[in-house]
């Protein structure tokens, strides 16, 4: 009975409600515009937040998590500006739909599936939180090495055209996500004697370049050609069309639910591996993948919206953040002089279920305001692109310059952007390097653990990882992804199709 | 029969820059500590830098070995007047938000570039561009109370007169 009355907490109180109502649709808004990250968002709320009292800063925080992650994909769809890293894969199949003029079909099936995923999420969340924190922390650093380099080795198979371009964007990003001082040993790392780089280069200037810049310099080719208008018809999708989506949209929730749970791992790379997995089970979907397939909306859209839930549980039960939003949140609950971890659930439980019922309120938010304010958005791109780009623009430098407040960051953003312009015009992909800035980290941080736990032995490491199921299972995986990839591979299956 | 596809103008240029560049990563990365342990803080990025320059060797030599295409040129359809203008444009921008501030500095940038993009009168440039720069200034600085450079307008004083009339 007490949990029940914790989960409707934030229904019954009115301030909590209209603050978590308010929070998903400024989320949305601030995840569908380009230079505005969701972790930005909290990070600023929590400047002014920490006065209140915990329940309002969580439902508000909460609210702007669940909105912004779903938001990410409206411009990815109708720009081909993934708005958050969590809907890169949403821009491979969404914006060939918008340019077909499905746009409204395509938002309308995202905001269903981002639901149903979330709703799943948050599901584990509340049954499988204390026991799923049993099978995370068993994880060793060997094994969170073999998860960052599945990572990667996946963007090979999402470069598509060309994997080694693929795997060389991937090792760039790896490279920028490396610069500045190394937090172990405080030795500089590709800093060339410039003290501005000591502190690293910024992931937002990074993305904003990549994405923000080098999409808008790249549609400076078509300036003059007259906007897309983007049909909005149907947008509420029909029974039949979400119960064709269900199957796979369950299996990816379930991949979004795990990789979320994942301390470190959140859901960009859920989205990435959801949209491999879809490839991988679809293989021959109505419309094919990069070309506006359902199947590529329905996987990261329910994988990133499911890992919200999973990010929270090992925040809630081991006080490790399963992603950056998360990390952030952990600083707000010890600002409130809560201590996340598995005595928290001990104590106060009470504020578990309060978590829990705050995002089950927020996701059904994103179902009303996603179907229902999708007119009003689409507006954006009937602008003429003569006005829209210098407003991109504008916004990109604003977002680069708002994380440090620093105008180095716009030159980086600027930097950034000219080089993924020409990366595009040659063939390579960008998604990778994102990726790569994001897991580069991770990969090192969890390598140097490995093998000094090992004592510098790399037969050690790989002895732990074949006498380890766990390690055993990530690295087979990480061999077939490989051998997945390779030309012999292909010929085997054309043989076979044969 | 799969046809090689053309070598696009500068894209030799830039994949020799790439490969270039992959080098002197390593080499950087190789500064770091050497090869003194597999833990060592230059042992990841030497890692990757030894990927990059394979990576960027193969696609040199998959380049090298396309024919040259002869129907872009690189003025007309890599780098065309409008990308090398917007770029001068967003330098220009940055170079001056500190010193103007951003209102100014934001509203030049607009009115020029949509100027210079539609050919539109210059009514219609002025009006989007302050109406949108104080769409953002709303947003960003009031609601989201993200700092921007003030340089020349006062707007301590300016929202200070607005707060005054309430």
């Amino acid at each position: 009975m007490e949990i029940i009355s914790n989960i409707l907490m934030p229904v019954t109180d009115l301030k909590l409600l209209f603050l978590v109502a308010a929070g998903t649709f400024a989320g949305i808004y601030v995840g569908a515009i380009p230079g505005l990250s969701v972790t930005m968002a909290v990070s600023i709320l929590i400047s002014f937040t920490f006065s209140w009292d915990v329940y309002p800063a969580l439902a508000l925080m909460i609210g702007i998590y669940m909105g912004g992650v779903y938001g990410g994909s409206r411009t990815a769809i109708l720009l081909n500006i993934p708005g958050a890293p969590s809907a890169i894969a949403t821009a491979m199949d969404g914006f060939p739909l918008a340019q077909q003029g499905k746009a409204g079909e395509a938002i309308g099936i995202v905001t269903v599936v981002s639901f149903i995923g979330g709703f799943i999420g948050i599901l584990a969340l509340a049954l499988f939180a204390p026991s799923l924190s049993d099978f995370a922390i068993r994880f060793q650093p060997r094994d969170f090495m073999l998860l960052a380099i599945m990572g990667i080795l996946l963007v090979g198979s999402l470069s598509g055209e060309s994997l080694i371009k693929g795997v060389f964007s991937g090792a760039l990003g790896i490279a920028i996500g490396a610069v500045g001082m190394d937090p172990l040993t405080v030795q500089d790392r590709f800093v060339f004697g410039i003290d501005e780089l000591r502190g690293g280069v910024s992931f937002v200037a990074v993305m904003i370049g990549m994405f923000g810049v080098a999409e808008a310099l790249a549609q400076l080719h078509t300036v003059n050609t007259p906007a897309v208008k983007q049909k909005v018809s149907g947008i509420i999708p029909s029974w039949a069309k979400v119960r064709k989506c269900l199957p796979l949209g369950l299996q990816t929730s379930t991949i979004g639910t795990v990789v979320g749970a994942l301390p470190g791992t959140g859901g960009d790379i859920a989205a990435l591996m959801a949209y491999d997995y879809a490839k991988r089970v679809t293989p021959k979907p109505e419309t094919p993948f990069g070309k506006g397939a359902i199947e590529g909306l329905v996987a990261p859209e329910t994988a990133n919206n499911s890992a919200v839930g999973g990010a929270f549980i090992p925040m809630m039960t081991l006080g490790i953040p399963g992603d950056a939003v998360t990390a952030i949140m952990i600083g707000a609950l010890f600002i409130h002089g809560l201590n996340p971890g598995p005595m928290l659930m001990v104590e106060q439980p009470h504020m578990f279920w309060f978590i829990v019922g705050a995002l089950m309120l927020a996701n059904i938010f994103m179902l009303i305001f996603g179907l229902t304010g999708i007119r009003l958005f689409v507006k954006i791109v009937e602008l003429p692109r003569t006005v829209l780009l210098p407003v991109i623009l504008v916004l990109s430098i604003v977002g680069a310059y708002a994380v440090n407040n620093s105008v180095t960051d716009v030159y980086w953003m600027l930097g950034f952007g000219v080089f993924g312009y020409f990366m595009r015009e040659y063939g390579y992909p960008l998604g990778p390097v994102i990726l790569g800035v994001i897991l580069s980290r991770l990969l090192d941080d969890n390598w140097r653990r490995a093998i000094i736990s090992e004592q510098e032995s790399f037969l050690g490491l790989m002895r732990g990882i074949v006498t380890s199921p766990l390690s055993l299972v990530l690295f087979a995986t990480v061999c077939l992804i490989i051998l997945s990839n390779t030309p012999l591979w292909r010929m085997i299956r054309r043989q076979k199709e044969a | 029969m799969q046809t090689t596809p053309a070598r696009r103008p500068g894209e030799l240029i830039f994949n020799l820059f790439l490969f270039l560049f992959s080098l002197f990563l390593f080499w950087s990365a190789y500064g770091i500590s050497g090869f003194e342990a597999l833990s060592s803080p230059g042992a990841v990025p030497m890692a990757t830098s030894a990927t990059m320059i394979y990576s960027a060797g193969a696609i040199l030599w998959e380049v090298f070995r396309k024919p040259q295409g002869s129907a872009e040129t690189l003025t007309g359809n890599i780098v065309p007047q409008s990308i090398v203008v917007t770029i001068v444009m967003v330098a220009l921008y940055a170079l001056l938000l500190q010193p103007l501030g951003f209102i100014p500095t934001s509203i030049l940038f607009l009115m020029v570039m949509i100027r210079y993009l539609s050919r539109r009168g210059w009514g219609f440039c002025i009006g989007v561009s302050v109406g949108t720069v104080a769409l953002i200034y709303l947003i960003f600085r009031l609601i989201f109370t993200v700092l921007m450079p003030q340089g020349i307008v006062p707007e301590g004083e300016i929202l200070a007169w607005f707060g005054n009339l309430f």
